[in-house]
């Protein structure tokens, strides 16, 4: 319970956790906000009009983009340790190794739960906002206020989980952080849109699993169609797994080496 | 009463012997002092007693325990390592408190111990505005956060002023008279040859000289023991 508290200290005291939290809420409003707009252009006459309900559901799930902020709560929460050689005192504390590391592994699959959550309300509402400018855009097909939540909580939770594997494997943060954005940025999103065969089980395609989107875009450069991602229970399990073997990761990397 | 034991500690980093063999009892109710030039191996031994580095061989134990047995080390150990920090984006009192959350330590002790290592008025800023003796402080006031019986302390008066060195001197001897153990490395000779009881010279990961600091002088500084039993200056 005090190794618990700590880590809510540490996560909760700077005021990067804040600039963490607004970036996620920035990058969902941004792409919640926009999407009505370049729907309501390339839908012109092409698949995805705002009067399909889909589309709709599509428009909100962009509020889901700020899981990437949870995998760079996650990967601090162990890489500031080593970056501010506060990992000594830490130890000092609690010298059974898995311990600090238990309670890092729950304070950030709460905080990256939460922080995505936040992003997440804020972004779907700047979608509703955006809807409002578009008469005939017609209402969601599923109840994405709760589903969207929900995903996020989870989504959120495993994402800094990983991030929390990453860090104890990496340590540098500058590498740890620029590896996780580049990846999930780039070539998770590049995979998952481009090749869907591999990019399905990857966290990008699985969050877009777990939405449960129904549409079939057909456009110039990119296609997607829902149908090629997996189904959302596969994609929750597999997501859940991919966490759980990061955290397996982060408990065995921790107890052996020394501490400088 | 035998306090901290070291028995046959080796610590290897690839084929070379940072500490090689080293065994000693460090006493409650004194000031041992732990010297050796740069390199020699103090601070690995240190790490080594307090579970930041696994022994090769050998053991360390703090009453008859390995660090890592300890019920409650923040509350039965304090420490300052020399390569130990801070989160510098958080406050000098941030960083105690997130120390008190984690050992299990009320939150009361911090204020007193600020005003005694006269950070109190810079307890609210970050710490990465401090200087060398103002971050040694700090240290100093997280190793005593728990009040711990016993205290080993890597160059804590590194950095620190005259009047810093002065009270830092008196505190140990306030600390040893309460029957608490303190192991200290440092490489100021004068000023330990006031402080210690006991020393401790260790030269290349091994122990050359050991006892109180009278047996081990015998009349001379403590300087001139340490230069000739370490072969330099010659
Ligand atoms: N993690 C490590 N990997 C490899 N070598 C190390 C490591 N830590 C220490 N050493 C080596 O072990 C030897 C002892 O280092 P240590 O820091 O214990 O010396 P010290 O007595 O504390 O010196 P100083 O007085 O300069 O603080 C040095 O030669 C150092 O290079
Ligand atoms: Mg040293």
């Amino acid at each position: 319970m005090n190794l618990i508290k700590a880590e809510f200290l540490k996560l909760f005291y700077p005021r990067r956790t804040y600039g963490i939290l607004l970036a996620a809420i920035a990058i969902s409003v941004l792409g919640a906000a926009f999407t009505p707009y370049a729907l309501s252009k390339i839908g012109s006459g092409m698949a995805m009009p705002l009067t399909n309900a889909a589309a709709i559901d599509s428009v909100y799930s962009k509020a889901l983009a700020g899981y990437i902020f949870a995998v760079i709560i996650g990967v601090l929460t162990v890489t500031s340790e080593f970056n501010n050689h506060t990992a000594i005192a830490t130890y000092l504390a609690a010298p059974k190794r898995w311990q600090p590391m238990l309670a890092k592994i729950i304070v950030a699959a709460i905080g990256g739960a939460l922080l995505n959550l936040v992003a997440t309300l804020v972004g779907m509402g700047s979608a509703a906002y955006a809807l409002t400018f578009y008469p005939e855009a017609v209402a969601p097909a599923s109840n994405v206020w709760l589903d969207f939540s929900l995903v996020a909580l989870l989504t959120g939770a495993v994402l800094s989980l990983i991030g929390v594997g990453i860090g104890a494997l990496i340590r540098n943060q500058n590498a740890a952080v620029s590896i996780s954005f580049v990846w999930l940025f780039l070539i998770d999103r590049i995979l998952a849109v481009l090749f869907v065969d591999v990019g399905k089980y990857l966290p990008t395609g699985l969050v877009t699993s777990l939405m449960n989107l129904k549409f079939n875009y057909t456009g110039p450069v990119v296609s997607v169609n829902t149908g090629d991602y997996l189904e959302p229970w596969p994609a929750t399990g597999l997501l859940v797994a991919y966490g759980a073997v990061f955290v397996l990761a982060a408990l065995l990397t921790t107890n052996r080496r020394d501490i400088d | 009463m035998t306090s901290i034991v070291f028995q046959d500690l080796h610590k290897q980093y690839g084929k070379f012997q940072a500490v090689d063999g080293l065994s000693a009892n460090i006493e409650a109710g004194r000031i041992t002092g732990f010297l050796g030039p740069n390199g020699a191996g103090k601070s690995t031994a240190l790490r080594c007693l307090l579970g930041l580095a696994t022994p090769t061989s050998g053991s360390a134990l703090l009453d008859g325990k390995k660090y890592t047995q300890l019920s409650h080390p923040s509350r039965e150990v304090g420490a300052v390592l020399d390569t130990s920090g801070f989160n510098r984006s958080l406050t000098g009192r941030q960083n105690l408190k997130i120390m008190c959350a984690a050992g299990g330590i009320n939150t009361d002790r911090i204020a007193p111990l600020l005003e005694m290592v006269e950070l109190t008025p810079a307890a609210n800023k970050r710490t990465k505005g401090y200087s060398l003796g103002m971050r040694q402080r700090l240290s100093l006031a997280a190793a005593l956060l728990g009040d711990p019986q016993i205290l080993v302390l890597d160059e804590p008066a590194n950095g620190l002023d005259p009047i810093g060195i002065a009270w830092l001197r008196q505190m140990l001897r306030d600390l040893a008279n309460q029957g608490k153990t303190i192991l200290v490395s440092s490489h100021q000779l004068a000023e330990m040859q006031h402080t210690v009881d006991d020393v401790l010279i260790i030269n290349q990961g091994k122990l050359i000289a050991d006892g109180p600091i009278a047996q081990v002088t015998q009349g001379r500084s403590l300087e001139d023991t340490f230069l000739s039993l370490v072969g330099a200056g010659k």
